[in-house]
């Protein structure tokens, strides 16, 4: 492989993709994980959940519009083969998360009595949206295949990946309150990590079985070793963060934020696996990253604003974050 | 059902359901800036109660505009894949660059502009919304500058039957682009202006005479009355443009089926494009040669020019009608509003009923324009580059079918209660008037129902 820019910036858009749906699957799962949380909740946990997320929901969102954009951009031949053959849940995934976006303003605005039903809307278009992530990863993982095994599959992680957000949710609650709201999110934690576990067992599994190239690339000595830190590390930190929720919260509620940096590191070792699973392909075992490339000098130009202005987005994500740090209380419009 | 027809119904759809809410957020952002910048200035507290009605819309508006541009996003890959294999190479980046320069900013300063008021000082606040606002009028460039290029593009050669760019500088600035931009930008103009106004005569009616009321009243409608004669003028100069570049559209527009001089003006009629001919036709006697080539002897071009390879006429020429036919009420209803409001510090009963519905006036010729741009630009998805019959995706005609009879109603219901919210907002800040406590004072939780109903 000589290293020109024709093979370079297909990699590093790839890396920057990969990068983007990293950072919404933490970010948005921990506001989506909220809203599964709902059904759960009593009407006035419920408005402390809202406030636990309130100002960041819309940037988080962001994070998949840049996902899907850099999909669209750098490999338009892969975003219509996938979007066309994930047409259906792509719909559902897209219906969840008009509902609860819209239901999030509307419990606020509209008249008391219909506020319980907007609650119920967010709650069902959280729900809806997160099983249709984890059925496209599961149909993607299977190198998009629709016979009825996969579809079973399918229904698996999107029940997995649900519980997994969930998981973050409770996690985000366990940083953002306190007191009684915050021990009830302790004990979610505990019984959605199950599920989070069993998920990323199934995907692991299933990854390499379904195609053999991929088995080929994790068990072949010696790359098994080098690989092997990746599943002992997301063990141990399961292991760990399932005993921190026998003692949280702390004194002084120190480290409550450790139990989400925790879940956060675990999908990034799995999200690392996956990476590794797939390269070079975007389409499993159809189209490289190079085949569904877009012309190197729109990527360039494409590569000189990213350059510049992610930084520049980091930069003030975090400030924002930074504004809003601390317990949530009441949301204002002042 | 033809899956081409079903995308295209579904694509339009959307995307008009979408263009509502970018529409208000795009000018409201900085009308909301004004009504801060009044306060900063005047410390008077009726500016900062308009603040607070007005934020509530945005937020909803916002709110709304997010989820349906984040479908959008989706429906170029779901609906129309043959459109990034061809021009990918252009599309791409200009969507990029509209991420990045525009959604993020919108999107980690709404939180501090919605929520932040008291955890930043004054002057971060205004900062956030002078940087909200600026999002997205940034995004409507770039999203236009698309658009604009797709109806008049430049700065490309085709190699191996897909679009390189060669000069991004005339890519991006394209001929069209200037005008389309500057017609969109203050299209949402108006459109929040006469928003604001139907909404406070709908106060008024309700009996509120409160300070607030009044100063709202007032910047909705002389922000309407001077835009309205720029947009007219804007709007003339774009049809030139798009008789230079685009004149089979043109011909549409104006259902003119002959090529000639002393083409005249249509005013009503019906197009029958099988008989190639105008039914029911009420004409201005060279006005079309007027207006268009500024000399009664002027020759327009007309549809027999493009046989074969022209827009479907009905739409196009009614989309324009009625684009052009709400203008001129605009124009009316806002300076006889300014009338009365300069002259009489009042405002008559019969002009505030009318005032109500036309709240709505700036989303109907928002439309419509949009309908005889895109439609006008059949059978082209990229004039000269690409039909819109070659870029439909491999999907069922049952999947789409399904799927655009779902976002259907989901949009009407969506529809349906956001206009109730605005009503029940405009009616409960007409209850309390300038008695409503400020958030600053009391906390109204966002998180809380209305006050007056607990
Ligand atoms: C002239 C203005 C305009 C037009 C023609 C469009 N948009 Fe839009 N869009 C906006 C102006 C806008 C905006 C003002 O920037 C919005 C509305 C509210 C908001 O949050 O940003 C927005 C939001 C918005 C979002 C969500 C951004 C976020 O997460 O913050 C996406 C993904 C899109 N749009 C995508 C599109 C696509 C793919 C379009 C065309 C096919 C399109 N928009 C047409
Ligand atoms: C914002 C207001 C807009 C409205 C109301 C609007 C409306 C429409 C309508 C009604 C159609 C269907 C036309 C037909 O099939 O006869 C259409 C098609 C289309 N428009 Fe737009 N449009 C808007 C903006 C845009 C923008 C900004 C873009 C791209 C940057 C765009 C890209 C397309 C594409 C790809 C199609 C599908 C192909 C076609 O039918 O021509 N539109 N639009
Ligand atoms: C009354 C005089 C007006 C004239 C002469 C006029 C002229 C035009 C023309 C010629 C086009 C089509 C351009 C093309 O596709 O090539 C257009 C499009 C459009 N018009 Fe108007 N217009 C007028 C009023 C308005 C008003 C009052 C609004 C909204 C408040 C409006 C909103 C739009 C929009 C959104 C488009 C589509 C985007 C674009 O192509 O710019 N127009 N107008």
């Amino acid at each position: 492989m000589t290293l020109d820019w024709p093979t370079l910036l297909p990699l590093i858009f790839a890396g920057l993709m990969g990068l983007a749906i990293l950072i919404y699957v933490v970010l948005d799962g921990f506001d989506l994980g909220i809203g599964i949380l709902f059904s759960v909740a009593d009407d006035a946990e419920k408005d402390t959940m809202i406030a636990a997320i309130g100002p960041f929901w819309d940037a988080n969102e962001t994070w998949l519009v840049l996902a899907v954009g850099l999909l669209l951009v750098a490999f338009p031949l892969a975003h219509g083969i996938i979007l066309t053959a994930l047409y259906l849940p792509t719909f559902l995934l897209l219906v969840g998360l008009i509902l609860r976006g819209v239901a999030f303003d509307f419990r606020a605005k509209v008249p008391a009595g219909r506020k319980r039903r907007w609650n119920g809307i967010f709650f069902a278009g959280s729900v809806l949206a997160s099983l249709a992530q984890g059925y496209m990863l599961g149909i993607y993982v299977l190198g998009l295949d629709t016979g009825l095994a996969a579809m079973a599959f399918g229904a698996l992680v999107a029940l997995c990946l649900a519980a997994s957000y969930a998981a973050m949710g409770a996690a985000w609650l366990i940083y953002k309150t306190e007191g009684a709201l915050q021990q009830k999110a302790v004990l979610w934690l505990r019984s959605t990590l199950v599920l989070t576990v069993l998920g990323m067992v199934a995907i692991s599994l299933a990854t390499p079985f379904a195609s053999p190239r991929i088995f080929d690339k994790w068990f072949v000595w010696p790359q098994m070793l080098y690989l092997s830190p990746l599943p002992i590390l997301s063990a141990l930190l399961f292991a760990w963060l399932w005993r921190q929720t026998f003692h949280l919260p702390k004194e002084n509620d120190r480290h409550s934020i450790v139990p989400f940096l925790t879940l956060a590191a675990i999908f990034a070792l799995g999200f690392a696996g996956l990476a590794w699973s797939f390269y070079p392909f975007v389409v499993p075992d159809r189209l490289t990253i190079w085949q569904a490339a877009s012309a190197p000098e729109s990527l360039a130009f494409i590569l000189v604003g990213t350059v510049f202005v992610l930084p520049i987005i980091i930069f003030y994500s975090f400030y924002a974050y930074r504004v809003f740090g601390g317990k949530a209380g009441d949301l204002t419009y002042d | 059902m033809d899956p081409l027809i079903l995308s295209r119904i579904q694509f339009g759809a959307n995307i008009s359901f979408h263009i509502l809410f970018p529409t208000i957020t795009i000018a409201l952002g900085w009308v909301l800036l004004f009504f801060k910048l009044r306060y900063n200035a005047t410390g008077d507290t009726a500016w900062m109660r308009a603040y607070f009605t007005w934020v509530k819309v945005f937020a909803l508006s916002f709110a709304l505009g997010v989820v349906t541009g984040v479908t959008m996003s989706f429906q170029f890959g779901t609906n129309w894949p043959g459109y990034m294999e061809t021009v990918g190479n252009i599309a791409g980046p200009l969507l990029a660059y509209e991420i990045l320069t525009a959604f993020f900013l919108e999107a980690a300063f709404l939180g501090i502009m919605l929520f932040g008021f008291r955890r930043v000082s004054n002057r971060i606040h205004t900062l956030a919304t002078v940087l909200v606002a600026g999002g997205t009028t940034v995004s409507a460039f770039w999203i236009i500058a698309l658009n604009s290029w797709m109806q008049t593009p430049t700065g490309y050669e085709i190699r191996d039957g897909v679009a390189h760019a060669v000069d991004w500088w005339a890519v991006i600035f394209n001929p069209s682009m200037p005008y389309r931009l500057i017609h969109m930008l203050i299209a949402s103009g108006l459109t929040v202006a006469f928003l604001i106004a139907g909404f406070s005569a709908l106060r008024y009616l309700a009996g509120d005479r409160s300070d607030s009321m009044w100063k709202a009243l007032r910047t909705g409608t002389f922000l309407a009355a001077v835009l309205i004669p720029v947009q007219i003028f804007v709007g003339d100069l774009h049809g030139l443009n798009t008789l230079e570049h685009q004149p089979a559209k043109i011909a549409a527009m104006e259902a003119n089926w002959h090529t000639g001089a002393n083409v005249p003006l249509v005013l009503f009629a019906i197009p029958d494009e099988a008989a190639k001919e105008n039914r029911f036709e009420i004409t201005v006697p060279n006005g079309a040669s007027l207006i268009l080539k500024h000399s009664a002897g002027g020759v327009v071009p007309g549809l027999d020019q493009f046989e074969g390879n022209h827009p479907p006429v009905f739409p196009v020429f009614w989309g324009f009608r009625i684009m052009v036919g709400t203008g001129l009420l605009m124009l009316a209803v806002s300076w006889s509003a300014a009338f009365f409001l300069r002259r009489r510090a009042s405002l008559p009963k019969p002009l505030a009923l009318l005032m109500v519905p036309m709240a709505l006036a700036g989303w109907v010729a928002t439309l419509a324009g949009w309908y005889t741009t895109e439609i006008g630009r059949q059978p082209w998805l990229v004039t000269g580059i690409l039909k819109t019959a070659d870029a439909v995706g491999p999907v069922a005609g049952s999947h789409v079918a399904l799927t655009l009879a779902i976002y259907l109603i989901l949009y009407a219901a969506l529809l349906v209660t956001y206009l109730g919210v605005l009503v029940h907002l405009a009616l409960k800040a007409a209850k309390d008037g300038d008695t409503s406590p400020l958030p600053g004072v009391l906390n109204a939780a966002l998180s809380q129902p209305a006050q007056s109903e607990r």
